[in-house]
């Protein structure tokens, strides 16, 4: 096992080198998986998916299948999905509604909550187990904000408030936008693709700079432009991130309202743009001016949510080992749009992004090459340059965080500084 | 007019004829032509697949496994893997021929198989046609992939030959370990 005295020999102190065993290696990924993905708030779901109860979805926390549900207490409950008798998943369905999840193989039932409600052996018997011990295992820690609930291995985390800190900030400048909220819609688009899990969480942490020039025979060169006049990069808090562009505050509705920005909005005609200029001109009095004023971009919560606001998209990295992802990803619309607004709107996501989009090809491209270029020999003492903009970034008048342009690579060295202490933290 | 056996055989073969030559512009990476194949008001949807919950009451029922459960997308609780019109499609050949569309940098050697092809209703002019189809896809430097699926068109006749008024793509896939489900299908 890689002992954490080597750990510093991957990320260096400012973390303006990062090191291809980062990417590669076995021992690294149990380390991450026991100080990262053990110890940190991850990502389940959003209220919207589970508004009955009953109403469960599948998600994971790392490699760990787990069942997300309602339950007749109204209260959501995260549930490891591996039956206690003799392991097999107890849930099969992406999501749904049910009274029970059964087991298969010899028919334990379990109640949505977790708890263990059916032996049917135990007729035959004398001595019946105490079925208030037999339950799945539970997600110790289960907290929301703005209707995404994230669950936690470590019983003694901190609150997902301060965990977020003041990303909390930016995730209120979309999510409290829309007076009704937002829906998660359907089951979420799952892509394996061929790359360790930190490469898409930077993609859409703060990496903003490589949009141009991989996506340029998609994007236009005016959307560059405008990045560069008012971009902004942002990290609340190491490991999280933000980055959005600050409009002047007398640019026309259409050229900053949510949703504008795809073809959904450009081509969605009267209905789907009367919808978004109404959102946009309550967006003042319900986020303030600075912040109806930000169009944003990359979002990222540590260690693996992301969310491209520009194409309205969550998305979480899955790892499956050192060299797979499984990127998971959903089309976010408003929970009041009429249905052909909505219908408009979540094209802005799939026809560009999640596996049939026609940005997101190239990203994965990447991804995917990359990590064959983190597995190669004779080149370990050629870590990876992560030293674009060393030092610029600083305090900003209005904007919590640290701040710099979209060009300055801090987001990720604040990533894999936090990575590396995260690392240093744990023994396996 | 009533339909004869030979207008029935002469319709399939045109069908099929013309369903040969759109693969033949796909595989030969002749996109520019292809899109002269649409009709500009062309909906082009691909439904995502899901894993459904067994519904109970369905039990013993074919019902109980209807594709069309496993489908995703058709109504806005759903999220479909494309929806697309002509100028999505237009932008996807467009990007074909640029030289920094780096995921066809070099680009795929493909070969599509269409058969099973099965006429349903025509009338007026317009026919809705299922078939099957193979897509072998290679990209050197990556893995080899085989695609497979169904395409559900509504043909409108046109200069004695069809244009695509709607075609809806479902996939075979358990988990999408493709590369890209951008392809055109």
């Amino acid at each position: 096992m890689t002992n954490p005295a080597n750990i510093t020999e991957l990320v260096n102190e400012d973390a303006s080198l990062i090191s291809r065993k980062c990417w590669t290696d076995q021992r690294v990924f149990e380390l991450e998986k026991a100080g990262i993905f053990g110890k940190s708030w991850l990502f389940l779901a959003h209220e919207s998916q589970l508004k009955q109860s009953g109403d469960f979805v599948q998600a994971y926390m790392c490699e760990t299948p787990i069942i997300v549900a309602r339950a007749d207490d109204g209260e959501i409950h995260a549930s490891i999905n591996s039956c206690t008798h003799r392991g097999l998943p107890v849930c099969r369905a992406d999501h749904g509604n049910t009274k029970r999840f059964v087991c298969p193989y010899h028919n334990w039932s379990y109640a949505v909550d977790g708890r263990l409600t059916t032996i049917p052996q135990e007729k035959q018997l004398n001595n019946c187990p105490d079925k208030s011990q037999l339950g799945l295992k539970k997600v110790p820690r289960i907290e929301s904000y703005q209707g995404l609930y994230f669950g936690s291995f470590d019983p003694d985390i901190e609150p997902l408030d301060s965990y977020l800190g003041d990303m909390r900030f930016y995730l209120d400048a979309f999510f409290e936008r829309f007076e009704n909220g937002i829906e998660f819609i359907g089951a979420p688009h799952r892509w394996l693709v061929n790359a360790n899990w930190k490469l898409p969480v930077e993609n859409q942490l703060g990496d903003v700079n490589h949009g141009p020039y991989l996506h340029a025979s998609i994007l236009p060169p005016e959307a560059n432009d405008e990045i560069i006049a008012t971009g902004h990069s942002v990290v609340p808090r190491p490991g999280h991130g933000a980055s959005f562009r600050l409009m002047p505050e007398d640019t026309p509705w259409e050229q900053v309202a949510w949703g504008m920005e795809g073809t959904g909005g450009i081509l969605g005609g009267p209905e789907v743009q009367d919808y978004l200029q109404t959102v946009q001109r309550k967006a003042i009095e319900r986020v303030g001016s600075l912040r109806a004023r930000m169009k944003g971009l990359t979002y990222g919560v540590y260690p693996n949510l992301s969310f491209l606001w520009s194409n309205t998209s969550f998305k979480v990295s899955h790892p499956r080992g050192p060299g797979k992802v499984e990127y998971w990803s959903w089309a976010v619309v408003p929970a009041d749009a009429p249905d052909a607004v909505k219908k408009a709107l979540r094209t802005n996501y799939s026809s560009f992004f999640g596996p049939g989009g026609m940005v997101e090809q190239e990203d994965s491209e990447s991804w995917t090459q990359q990590h064959l270029g983190a597995n190669i020999d004779f080149a370990d003492d050629r870590p990876f340059f992560y030293g674009l903009g060393l030092n610029e970034e600083g305090p900003h008048e209005e904007l919590p965080g640290l701040v710099s342009v979209t060009a300055n690579e801090f987001y990720a060295r604040e990533f894999f500084k936090r990575w590396r202490n995260d690392l240093l933290a744990v023994s396996i | 007019m009533k339909e004869t056996i030979n207008s029935r055989i002469e319709l399939q073969y045109r069908i099929e004829q013309f369903y040969y030559r759109e693969a033949q512009l796909l595989d030969d990476r002749q996109f520019q032509q292809w899109l002269a194949l649409l009709d500009e008001h062309i909906q082009y949807v691909m439904p995502s697949r899901f894993n459904v919950q067994v519904d109970n009451r369905m039990r013993d029922q074919e019902a109980m496994l209807d594709i069309s459960r496993e489908l995703e997308g058709q109504d806005s609780a759903g999220s479909p893997l494309r929806e697309e019109n002509i100028l999505h499609l237009s932008m996807r050949v467009q990007r074909a021929y640029k030289i920094n569309s780096w995921a066809e940098n070099p680009p795929a050697r493909t070969r599509r198989l269409v058969s099973n092809v099965r006429i349903g209703k025509n009338q007026s002019g317009s026919a809705s046609v299922v078939s099957n189809f193979i897509l072998y896809f290679a990209r050197p430097g990556s893995a080899n992939f085989t695609y497979s699926g169904e395409r559900r068109d509504l043909l409108t006749e046109s200069d004695d030959s069809f244009k695509i008024t709607k075609r809806t793509v479902l996939m075979d896939y358990s988990d999408i370990e493709y590369p890209t489900m951008g392809l055109l299908f």
